[in-house]
């Protein structure tokens, strides 16, 4: 059957408490049959760490790591983590004429990747904007994700009008070109030079595409038989939420994830690069700013200047589009199973460890 | 009954989304505190200009009027963006509209070209991959593809900006049509400006590295399916099954990318424009940010939007043309 | 495993050769190890007859079918010899053909019809497309092909402008099934290959298709091999039957020999496990074990692990083929002693007389009727409409009445089984009966009370919600969607516990947990607990699924067609398996089936009723021996012709082929159902009142629980002074 009035599938979901008195109600049941035995089972407290342990902590990290693209992704993202966080402590911030202008990079150590035309280092130029950058990231991929999941998977759960709305919403979205949009916000509201407001300036309109396809999984899992019988086993709504559904959604969260963070970098990068956002420190899209405006693409002495932010911003994303590539296997059950060691090693014929490119979402 | 209703649908959707954006630019320009709207007025109050001269400036260049009240002002601008009155430039002083109708075609030229050859390369390495699933071409060719997707448009945009016009000369590095050659259906015009355009449109090519996984992806489905087995065994050639079956199946799906790189391609065609200073929307909609030029860049915005939106109706309507499941959602009977 | 050419050649000589299969093995590189799904089978097909095709799923079928047309998918390698013998022409040795050759054989010789017809038309090519490239590839005329194409569809009882005109997505399953028979034999071909063409349809339809396919076979002069999982389908359309396990043909024989005299020990159970209407429930028995994997097939006899009569030999021996007679062979070391090892007992004496059951169970049925109801609802209505869009004011809602006014009642310790077609509303109104579903008009009460009310108003004195919810339980149709993936066993099995035991700690939990599934054949339980639900088989998971509903010591449970998802052999050690829980934890059962047979097996060992539902409505109730043997309603009357039989030609007394009893195949659509009695579109015995006015439901015999909606239980009702509507023209589906 086609859809179903969905006030009506969500409302089963606010059991009274009541205590149990299952046992008291019996109608001859169950309860003293040969089932109701006393434990023989002592887990500990360790067994149970130790299990948490291994579904939280082992099994992503030995899924991650028998994966090349993974492999690879996940050192590059980390480090530019490493670099945001501990790299401005290492890195001196760029000061004008440490060195001498426009010095070809490779040529001296104190300015490992070449000075700009006032002598500033690039290399210290590029680690000390990578906090702010992934500032933006972080706070823009969050947005994205957060709006998306929760306006999808409410239009999806509940149905009716506010589906309706919330659905209507979504197209608008959709249907709107985001970088013009962001541009004429980020001129007209006064963000200031925040890198979290910034951040979720840039991802105001791209949430669409992940809200609508939230909303046509939750549509199909909410029809699931085992999302109906936790409902008849009155399991109460929130839980079902986060513990039958949410892990449903888990790979195109994190594609979204990763494809909101790339967003950010070239739209932050591009717009600072057009000069709209205001700035007051040096970042990838202010050097490549700076750059244009000297002329550094018809000037061979200077293309370096040019070269050094691109590569940051390229890089980066390459490791965010691998780590997401490879990332949905670690929601996978049947891949998990075969890197649990508290799980029971099965064959498992069916799943073949080949890579699929063509998650839904893909780049 | 299921196809009328969805075109309506989708009609109502597109009337819905321009309207969103209008009343939008009316919110940004007319009622965010520190609005455009109040820091004209004051600006020309400061050069002297008489307020009741300042206002009436302020409605012609915007098309609000200061002194209505809010809601009577919200009409008036609707329906001048509806019967095509944007303002007038405050930088160029001609009516914005006049200005933008010259800039779009030449981003439509550079925005259509891209978005057709993204898409056949793109479907073209998608299906060769496909067929090569798993062989050294494949993998090179998805490694290619994560690359060119990790590649801003503009970062290539540079790329060739220096290599292919500033060193090797090959390619302007500005502008959109060849000076001194007048304007026309003549050949050296045309040659000219589709050499002004290669760079630009080389530069959108990033959006084939998507298409060409998602063609992949479609393709193996494809070549997995019951209906291609069957029409093996029926005996139907070659050409047949690879146009009609495997073609017609695995690039139909790829609509939904399609249909976004128009979106992304025309926000992209901003930093584009600016980067060749290429005259289009793009160029303007910046050039008016930097001026301060309110109503052009409200305008520009508009405008951008509406094109896409139109964009994303024409695809949508002519889809349901090729694919007889466009639109019917439920249209399985039962 | 071989037979010796000489026999093969005697037992052809009854019938002509048309296909011969020799040494025919197909393997797949696996990485786990050469994998041999196909293992030296041989068979000759006869001319014009045709020839069943039986075994379970994962038992090498679908290979032979394909082999048949040297058409193995990769990466699979077929070997051994495949021969085709034209009419007075040289054989054709098929897997010698080159490409032209081989496209001239497939489809114009022998053509294929195969499981997925939804999917075996190409979605954006309307279906006469389909039809002329077949054509024009063959270099067919397109006119002359055109009409046969328009007569074959007319045979099958389509509308060929309507069905020719139409994308596949615009037709239903059973219409996508017919045009591709059609399709199949557009360019006339001497042998038609079905690989369980029927098996995604509904019982109505799948009988309806495999009359058809007799009458098609007459006029055709076809030669047609039927692939199934499902014996009693096919025992009235085949002239022989190969019944397969593990990739080998286990025994092949006429029809009558197998069903009578089966001389394999697997024919023979299986032949017991397998539902049906006649034979006595206490004889049918689930065969023990599971079928070997393609890797790993036991040495020997590839049955012997499961085999009451295995010894030493079968260990080590493949036994090769026996001659029970000259057109009997059985691959069996044993196959003289199976008849007493397995008895079966000639179902045709132990039939008894339908008046001798009647008052078998019936007594637990009368005891409760004076009772409190546990679950008792009351004229249920349940309309969907169609989702309505924020920009969708310009169109009328459709709405599908998915349950049209039912009233029923469920005792203490009742079951009762829903039958019907798929869109007929049986599980929506199962789903409102326990809750899950609201309804939109009528009642459902839960031990006199209103379930919707005491929800509403959150709970009245004596009942909440919350102990309503408790009460009705779910066990679904498919075991792989019933559990979280994401899931181990452990935490499906703990979910209800934990909301309903919360005295009892952890380990309490697991041990309880772990007894139910030693319990239930899930054995050792350890092994089970932590498993994730793709680690089971489908029949493991269906046993977690009935645990997980049973830990909430339920009152009634809704099992939305808990078998049809599980091969034949497993179907009535599951229903055994709930029966027997349902005995321990004291609930009742709201079963839903699609099919008498299982209908019957429950209904008969709870001592149930039978209820038929067509199109929202309940048409029928009563117990199993009523409504099998006494069934007033034509509705009930269609779907128990519907019903495969394993005797030959035994039945209703209705024509032992042909003989459909329902005028038109298709079913009506939900959106639109037809006025007055909504089967009178399809019923042989409509009549003018039937379009006008709705029966009610009528006392249809003695026995008490025993009711029908049907004019014609009535005596003295005008219909029988009313015109009958039924004419004799071919109709065809609205």
């Amino acid at each position: 059957m086609t859809d179903h009035t969905i006030e009506d599938l969500l409302s089963d979901d606010e059991p009274t408490e009541t205590p149990d008195d299952g046992d008291a109600r019996t109608d001859g049941g169950s309860v003293t049959s040969p089932f109701d035995v006393v434990s023989q089972y002592e887990e500990t407290r360790r067994d149970r760490y130790r299990k948490l342990y291994d579904a939280y902590v082992y099994a992503p990290v030995s899924i991650i790591w028998k994966d090349w693209r993974a492999r690879i992704g996940f050192t590059i993202v980390a480090f530019y983590l490493l670099m945001g966080t501990v790299g401005p402590l290492l890195v001196d911030e760029a000061v004008v004429a440490e060195g001498p202008a426009l010095a070809q990079p490779f040529e001296n150590w104190a300015y490992p990747l070449g000075t700009d035309d006032m002598g500033r280092d690039l290399f210290s130029q590029v680690v000390n904007a990578t906090p702010e950058m992934l500032k933006m990231i972080t706070s823009g991929a969050l947005f994205t994700v957060i709006v998306g999941t929760t306006v999808g998977g409410i239009a999806g759960y509940k149905g009716g009008t506010a589906d309706t709305v919330l659905s209507s919403i979504t197209d608008v979205f959709i249907n709107i070109p985001a970088f013009p949009l962001v541009m004429v916000l980020a001129l007209l509201l006064p963000i200031g030079g925040n890198p979290w407001v910034i951040g979720i300036l840039l991802c105001v309109a791209s949430w669409g595409g992940l809200a609508r396809a939230i909303r046509s999984q939750v549509l199909t899992l909410r029809q699931e038989p085992f999302i109906e019988a936790a409902r008849a086993i009155g399991v109460p709504t929130p839980k079902i939420v986060f513990k039958e559904i949410i892990p449903h959604l888990m790979p195109f969260v994190v594609i979204n994830l990763t494809n909101a963070a790339r967003r950010v970098i070239f739209e932050a990068a591009a717009l600072y690069y057009l000069g709209i956002l205001p700035f007051e420190n040096l970042n990838w899209g202010v050097t490549l700013n700076l750059a244009y405006t000297a002329g550094a693409h018809y000037r061979p002495q200077a293309l370096h200047w040019f070269i050094v932010p691109m590569v940051a911003i390229v890089f980066i994303s390459i490791g965010l589009i691998l780590l997401g590539q490879s990332l949905d296997r670690v929601f996978n059950p049947r891949v998990r199973a075969r890197h649990e060691k508290t799980t029971e090693a099965t064959e498992d014929p069916e799943e073949g460890d080949g890579t699929n490119t063509d998650v839904v979402g893909g780049l | 009954m299921a196809t009328i209703d969805w075109r309506i649908r989708r009609l109502a959707q597109t009337v819905f989304t321009v309207w969103a954006v209008t009343t939008l630019s009316f919110v940004l320009v007319r009622l965010m505190p520190g609005n455009p709207m109040g820091a004209m007025v004051r600006q020309l109050e400061q050069q002297g200009v008489d307020p009741v001269r300042a206002r009436q400036l302020v409605e012609l260049r915007l098309t609000i009027d200061p002194n209505e009240p809010i809601p009577i002002a919200y009409v008036d601008y609707i329906v001048n963006v509806l019967s095509g009155n944007l303002g007038q430039s405050v930088y160029y002083a001609e009516p914005v509209t006049q200005i933008l109708a010259q800039a779009m075609p030449w981003t439509l030229f550079v925005l259509s070209w891209s978005l057709f050859i993204s898409f056949f390369i793109g479907i073209v390495a998608g299906a060769l991959m496909a067929y090569w699933e798993g062989g050294k071409f494949d993998v090179g060719l998805t490694s290619w593809a994560i690359l060119m997707g990790s590649i801003p448009y503009y970062v290539l945009a540079f790329l060739l900006l220096i290599f292919l016009a500033y060193r090797l000369n090959w390619f302007p590095t500005s502008g959109r049509a060849p000076t001194g050659v007048p304007a026309g259906f003549n050949w050296p015009f045309i040659k000219g400006i589709v050499h002004h355009a290669t760079l630009p449109v080389l530069s959108m090519l990033v959006a084939s590295g998507v298409a060409s996984l998602g063609m992949r992806g479609n393709s193996i489905r494809v070549l997995g399916s019951d209906y291609l087995r069957v029409a093996r065994l029926r005996g139907l050639s070659d050409t047949t099954i690879s146009t009609q079956y495997i073609a017609r199946n695995a690039v139909l799906p790829m609509y939904t990318s399609f249909l976004i790189s128009i979106g992304e391609m025309f926000g992209g065609s901003v930093v584009l424009e600016q980067v060749f200073q290429y005259r289009g929307l793009g160029y303007y909609l910046l050039a008016a940010t930097y001026q301060r030029d309110y109503p052009l860049m409200m305008g520009g915005f508009v405008l951008i939007t509406v094109a896409v939106v139109l964009a994303l109706l024409i695809a949508d309507l002519t889809y349901g043309l090729v694919d007889p499941r466009a639109g019917g959602q439920n249209s399985d009977s039962y | 495993m071989t037979i010796s050419q000489t026999d093969y050649e005697s037992s052809s000589a009854k019938g002509e050769t048309i296909m011969e299969i020799r040494n025919a093995s197909v393997s797949f590189d696996m990485e786990r190890g050469d994998s041999r799904v196909l293992d030296s089978v041989d068979l000759d097909v006869h001319r014009n007859e045709v020839l069943g095709v039986v075994g379970e799923s994962g038992s090498g079928k679908s290979m032979l079918a394909s082999a048949l047309l040297d058409a193995i998918v990769d990466p699979g390698v077929l070997t051994g010899d495949v021969t085709y013998y034209p009419k007075n022409e040289t054989p054709v040795d098929v897997l010698d053909l080159d490409k032209q050759e081989l496209k001239e054989f497939r489809w114009e010789q022998v053509s294929m019809v195969f499981q997925g017809a939804m999917s075996s038309f190409n979605p954006v090519r309307k279906i006469s497309t389909h039809f002329i490239e077949t054509l024009n590839a063959h270099d067919y005329n397109v006119e002359e092909g055109m009409e046969r194409a328009q007569q074959l569809l007319r045979d099958l009882y389509l509308d060929p402008e309507r069905v020719l005109d139409a994308y596949p997505h615009e037709l239903s399953g059973g219409m996508k099934q017919r045009a591709l028979i059609a399709l199949s034999l557009i360019l006339e071909p001497e042998v038609l290959v079905m690989d369980e063409p029927t098996a995604a349809l509904d019982l109505l339809m799948q009988r309806s298709i495999i009359s058809l396919l007799q009458q098609i076979q007459e006029r055709y002069d076809l030669t047609i091999v039927f692939i199934t999982h499902d014996l009693p389908l096919i025992a009235d359309l085949t002239d022989r039957i190969a019944v397969m396990y593990a990739f080998e043909v286990a025994e092949l024989g006429p029809t009558e020999e197998m069903l009578e005299r089966p001389a394999h020990p697997y024919t023979r159970l299986l032949l017991k496990s397998t539902p049906n209407l006649e034979s006595p429930i206490d004889e049918m028995q689930p065969v023990e074990g599971s079928a070997p994997d393609p890797v790993n097939v036991p040495t020997g006899c590839s049955f012997h692990p499961r085999c009451p009569l295995a010894d030493d030999t079968c260990k080590m021996n493949d036994p090769e083929a026996y001659n029970v007679d000259a057109t009997h062979h059985v691959h069996c070391h044993h196959w003289e002693e199976s008849a007493d090892a397995i008895p079966m007992t000639e179902s045709s004496t132990s039939v008894e007389s339908p008046t001798d059951r009647i008052d078998r169970p019936t007594t637990r049925a009368t005891r409760r009727s004076g009772d409190q109801p546990l679950v008792s609802l009351d004229d249920v209505e349940v309309h969907f409409e169609k989702e309505k869009g924020f920009f969708d004011f310009f169109s009328d809602p459709e709405t599908v009445k998915a349950v049209d006014g039912i009233s029923l009642d469920i005792y203490e310790q009742d079951a009762v089984v829903l039958v019907g077609e798929s869109g007929c509303g049986k599980t929506t109104l199962g789903k409102a009966a326990v809750g899950l579903q609201r309804p939109t008009g009528g009642s459902i009460n839960y031990r006199g009370e209103d379930i919707w009310d005491v929800h509403d108003s959150g709970g009245s004195g004596t009942l909440d919600w919350g102990e309503i919810r408790r009460s009705l339980q779910i066990v679904h149709q498919d075991p792989g969607s019933s559990l979280n993936p994401h899931r181990r066993v452990k935490t499906s099995l703990e979910e209800p516990l934990k909301r309903w035991h919360d005295d009892l700690d952890g380990n309490d939990r697991k041990q309880r947990i772990l007894g139910l599934l030693d319990h239930v054949g899930m054995s050792p339980p350890e092994d089970y607990f932590e498993r994730y639900p793709h680690q089971l088989s489908g029949g493991e998971q269906q046993r977690v699924a009935i645990i997980r509903a049973m830990l909430m010591n339920p009152d009634l449970i809704l099992a939305d067609e808990p078998v049809s998802a599980l091969d034949v052999s497993l179907r009535v050690e599951m229903m055994d398996l709930m029966i027997q829980l349902q005995e321990m934890f004291d609930t009742s059962y709201l079963f839903i089936s699609h099919d008498l047979s299982n209908a019957r097996y429950i209904a008969e060992k709870t001592g149930g009723r039978i209820g038929v539902v067509y199109l929202g409505e309940l048409v029928e109730i009563g117990p199993p021996e009523q409504i099998l043997h006494n069934p007033q309603h034509p509705y009930t009357q269609a779907l128990r012709w519907a019903t495969p039989e394993l005797e030959l030609a035994a039945g209703m007394g209705d024509d032992q082929t042909g003989g459909s009893p329902i005028r038109n195949i298709d079913i009506p659509d939900p959106t639109n159902p037809p006025s007055g009695c909504h089967y009178h579109t399809r019923c042989p015995e409509a009549r003018e009142v039937c379009k006008t006015d709705s029966p009610a439901s009528y006392q249809a015999s003695d026995a008490e629980s025993h009711r029908a909606a049907c004019f014609r239980t009535l005596e003295d009702h005008e219909y029988w002074n009313s015109d009958s509507i039924v004419d004799e023209e071919e109709s065809f589906d609205g």
